[in-house]
C-alpha cells in the first residue's frame, strides 16, 4: 500500500473532509474502503449490501475483475496523450457504442453532465444550420441532466437558483408525460427535445410510449433533435444494452456515462446519422476525455453487460424485485424498469428516514424524493441478494408505519 | 638359504612392489581413460539424443503450429460467414427499422380535436396510465378511439418497439407482454411473424 491509499478511518476522513472540502453534499456518516461485486466494508470491517452502486455507476459490480485488470495493463502501457493522437481503445470504444446503437459518431467527455453538455451544442449548432436564431431545447420538468450550465439550465428543478444565475437561455419545460403540452412546445424554433427516458434523479418516473410517441413526432415535424439523457438508464440498467430500445422510438442523440466505465469516470454523446456531422474541428473538445485508461474500462463494461444473457437476468430479476416489494406492508408502488426501481412509500413515511435505518442495517439505497426509495443494484446480483434486500427493507418499514 | 641374500631379496621384493605400483597405475590409468572415453562417449550420444529429440520436438511444434494455423485460418472464414450472415440480417433489420420509422412519421397536422393535458402519470395509477392512440393523416377526420381487439401492428411504434426489442435480445414473449401492455396489442403474432419470422408450432 502506498502513501496515497493508505487508510486512516472514519473520524479522520470525517474531520478532514470537514475542514477542507467545499460544502456541496451531505454525507451519510460511513467511510466506504472496500468493495468486491454487490458488497462494500466501511473502515470498522462492516459489510453492506450495496443496491446503489454509487448512483448505478458500479453496474457490473465492485472492482470488476475485467474492469479492474483492463485498467491495470492499460495504466501500465499508457495512461494519456490527449486528443491530439490517436490512441486504439478510445477508437475501439467508439466503434462499440456507435454499432450497439444509434450508428453515428462518438464525442467522449469525462461525466454525463459534459456529455450532455455536447448534446446541447450539437443540437444549437443543428439549429443554426436550419436557419433558427434563437434556438430552443424543451425538457420536461423534473428531469436531471447535470450541473454544469447547459445541463444545468436544462434541469428546471435546478435552474431555478437564482443565486447561481444568470441561466443560459433557450431552454423550457412542460409537465412530465404531457404529451400535449409537449406538443405545443415544441415549434419552429425548437432546436432539440432533451429527455430523461426513465426520470432517475427525481425519483424513477419512466415516460409514457404516448409522451415518446408526441416527442418524436413534434421532433420530426419541426426539424428538431430528438436526445435521449441515457446516463442512468443505459449500459444495461433497465434490461437492454440502452432504454430506448424498450420503447417505440428512436433518439436521434443518447448520452451516456455513469456505468459506462465501471467506476472510472467517463461519459459519450453518441448520435444517428442525422447529427453525426454537426459538430467539426474547433466545436467541442476536451483534454482529458476518452483516454486510454478510461476507454480501455468501458469496452471491458460493455463486454459484461453486452451479453444478452446477463440483460435477460436484468429484466427477470428486476420483475422478481418489483414483485417482492410491491408485497410488503409500507410499499405502495414500484416503478422503473429492470433493473432501476423507485419505491413508491405509503402516504406519511420519510424515504430519507427509512435510507438511514436500512444504512444501519447493512443496505445502500437512497431516497431522492421524501417518498421515494431509489434502488440500484449491480446488474450481476442474483435472487439471494434480492431475497436479502428485500428482507431489510421489510424489516426496516415495520418501524416505520404509514398514517 | 644364507642371511646375505636377504637384502637382495628385500630390494628385489622392492622392485617387484615398484613395477606392481607401476603396472597398477597404468591400468588404474587405462581404466579412467577407458572411463572417460565411455563418458565421453555417453555425452555424446546424449547430446546427439537430445539434439535429436530437440529437432524432432521442433518439427511436431512447426507441424502443431501449421495444424493451428490451418484451424485458425477455418475458424477465420467461419467468423467471416457469420460476419457476413449478420450484416446480411442487419442489413433485413435496418430496411425493417425504416419500414417501421416510415409508418410513424408525421403525415399530417395533428388532429383538430382540441388536447386534453393529461394529468402527471405520478398522481395516478399506473392502471390508467394514457395508452396510445392513432396519430390520424391529413385530411382523414380523428378516428374514434380503437378498441383493443381492434388496435394492430398499425399502432404508431409498435413496429418499432418490437424491431427494437428483438435487435436488443428480448424473446418473443416479452415483445409479446411489452406490446399488450402498451399498446393493447392482444395478438401480436403478425408483428412478431414479420420481424422475428413465423413461431415454430
Amino acid at each position: 500500500m502506498t502513501d496515497a491509499t493508505r487508510e486512516i478511518g472514519y473520524e479522520q476522513a470525517r474531520a478532514l473532509e470537514e475542514r477542507y472540502l467545499m460544502r456541496t453534499y451531505k454525507r451519510a456518516p460511513v467511510d466506504f474502503v472496500r468493495g468486491e461485486g454487490a458488497l462494500l466494508w466501511d473502515a470498522e470491517g462492516k459489510r453492506y449490501l450495496d443496491f446503489l452502486t454509487g448512483i448505478s455507476v458500479c453496474s457490473v459490480g465492485h472492482c470488476h475483475p475485467d474492469v479492474v485488470q483492463a485498467v491495470h495493463e492499460q495504466s501500465q502501457r499508457l495512461m494519456h496523450v490527449s486528443n491530439l493522437f490517436y490512441t486504439e481503445p478510445m477508437a475501439r470504444l467508439a466503434e462499440r457504442l456507435a454499432e450497439s446503437s444509434l450508428g453515428g459518431r462518438v464525442f467522449f467527455s469525462n461525466s454525463g453532465t459534459e456529455a450532455n453538455e455536447c448534446a446541447i451544442k450539437i443540437a444549437r449548432k443543428h439549429a443554426h444550420r436550419r436557419g433558427i436564431a434563437e434556438p430552443e431545447i424543451v425538457s420536461f420538468e423534473s428531469d436531471f441532466h447535470g450541473r454544469t450550465y447547459g445541463a444545468l439550465a436544462a434541469t428546471p428543478g435546478l435552474a431555478t437558483n437564482e443565486a447561481l444565475g444568470p441561466m443560459l437561455p433557450g431552454f423550457r419545460a412542460v409537465p412530465r408525460n404531457d404529451a400535449a403540452a409537449l406538443g405545443e412546445a415544441v415549434g419552429e424554433n425548437t432546436a432539440a427535445v432533451l429527455i430523461e427516458p426513465i426520470q432517475g434523479e427525481s425519483g424513477v418516473f419512466p415516460i409514457t410510449d404516448e409522451a415518446l410517441l408526441a416527442a418524436r413526432q413534434a421532433c420530426d415535424e419541426a426539424g428538431a433533435l430528438l436526445i435521449f439523457d441515457e446516463i442512468q438508464t443505459g449500459v444495461g440498467r433497465t434490461g437492454s444494452l440502452w432504454a430506448y430500445e424498450q420503447t417505440p422510438v428512436r433518439p436521434d442523440v443518447i448520452t451516456s456515462a455513469k456505468a459506462l466505465g465501471g467506476g472510472y469516470p467517463i461519459g459519450a454523446c453518441i448520435t444517428g446519422p442525422a447529427a453525426a456531422e454537426v459538430l467539426e474541428p474547433g466545436d467541442h473538445g476536451s483534454t482529458f476525455a476518452g483516454g486510454p485508461v478510461a476507454t480501455a474500462a468501458a469496452i471491458a463494461v460493455l463486454d459484461v453487460v453486452g451479453d444478452p444473457v446477463l440483460l435477460r437476468h436484468v429484466r427477470e430479476l428486476g420483475a422478481y424485485l418489483c414483485e417482492k416489494l410491491e408485497a410488503l406492508d409500507g410499499v405502495a408502488e414500484t416503478r422503473g424498469r429492470g433493473l432501476m426501481v423507485g419505491v413508491g412509500l405509503e402516504e406519511g413515511m420519510d424515504a430519507a428516514a427509512v435510507g438511514a435505518d436500512l444504512l444501519e442495517r447493512g443496505l445502500v439505497v437512497n431516497a431522492p424524493r421524501p417518498d421515494t426509495l431509489r434502488l440500484l443494484p449491480p446488474l450481476v446480483i442474483d435472487s439471494d441478494h434480492v431475497d436479502l434486500a428485500v428482507g431489510l427493507i421489510e424489516e426496516s418499514l415495520l418501524g416505520f408505519p404509514s398514517r | 638359504m644364507s642371511r646375505g641374500g636377504k637384502p637382495t631379496d628385500i630390494s628385489k621384493r622392492q622392485d617387484t612392489q615398484k613395477a606392481l605400483r607401476a603396472d597398477t597405475a597404468e591400468r588404474l590409468e587405462a581404466i579412467v581413460e577407458a572411463a572417460e572415453r565411455a563418458a565421453e562417449s555417453v555425452i555424446d550420444d546424449a547430446e546427439a539424443q537430445a539434439r535429436r529429440y530437440l529437432a524432432q520436438a521442433r518439427a511436431e511444434a512447426d507441424r502443431m503450429a501449421a495444424d493451428r494455423g490451418g484451424e485458425l485460418g477455418g475458424m477465420i472464414e467461419t467468423l467471416l460467414g457469420q460476419a457476413v450472415s449478420l450484416r446480411r440480417e442487419a442489413e433485413r433489420l435496418q430496411a425493417t427499422l425504416e419500414e417501421a420509422k416510415a409508418r410513424f412519421e408525421p403525415r399530417g397536422a395533428p388532429s383538430a380535436e382540441p388536447r386534453q393535458r393529461p394529468e402527471l402519470a405520478e398522481e395516478r395509477e399506473p392502471e390508467e396510465a394514457p395508452r396510445l392512440r392513432a396519430v390520424p393523416t391529413e385530411d382523414v377526420p380523428a378516428p374514434a378511439p380503437a378498441t383493443p381487439s381492434e388496435r394492430s401492428s398499425d399502432a404508431p411504434g409498435a413496429r418499432l418497439l418490437a424491431t427494437q426489442m428483438a435487435v436488443s435480445g428480448s424473446s418473443r414473449e416479452e415483445i409479446a407482454e411489452r406490446l399488450r401492455n402498451g399498446f393493447e396489442i392482444e395478438d401480436a403474432d403478425a408483428i412478431l411473424d414479420a420481424i422475428l419470422g413465423p413461431e415454430e408450432r
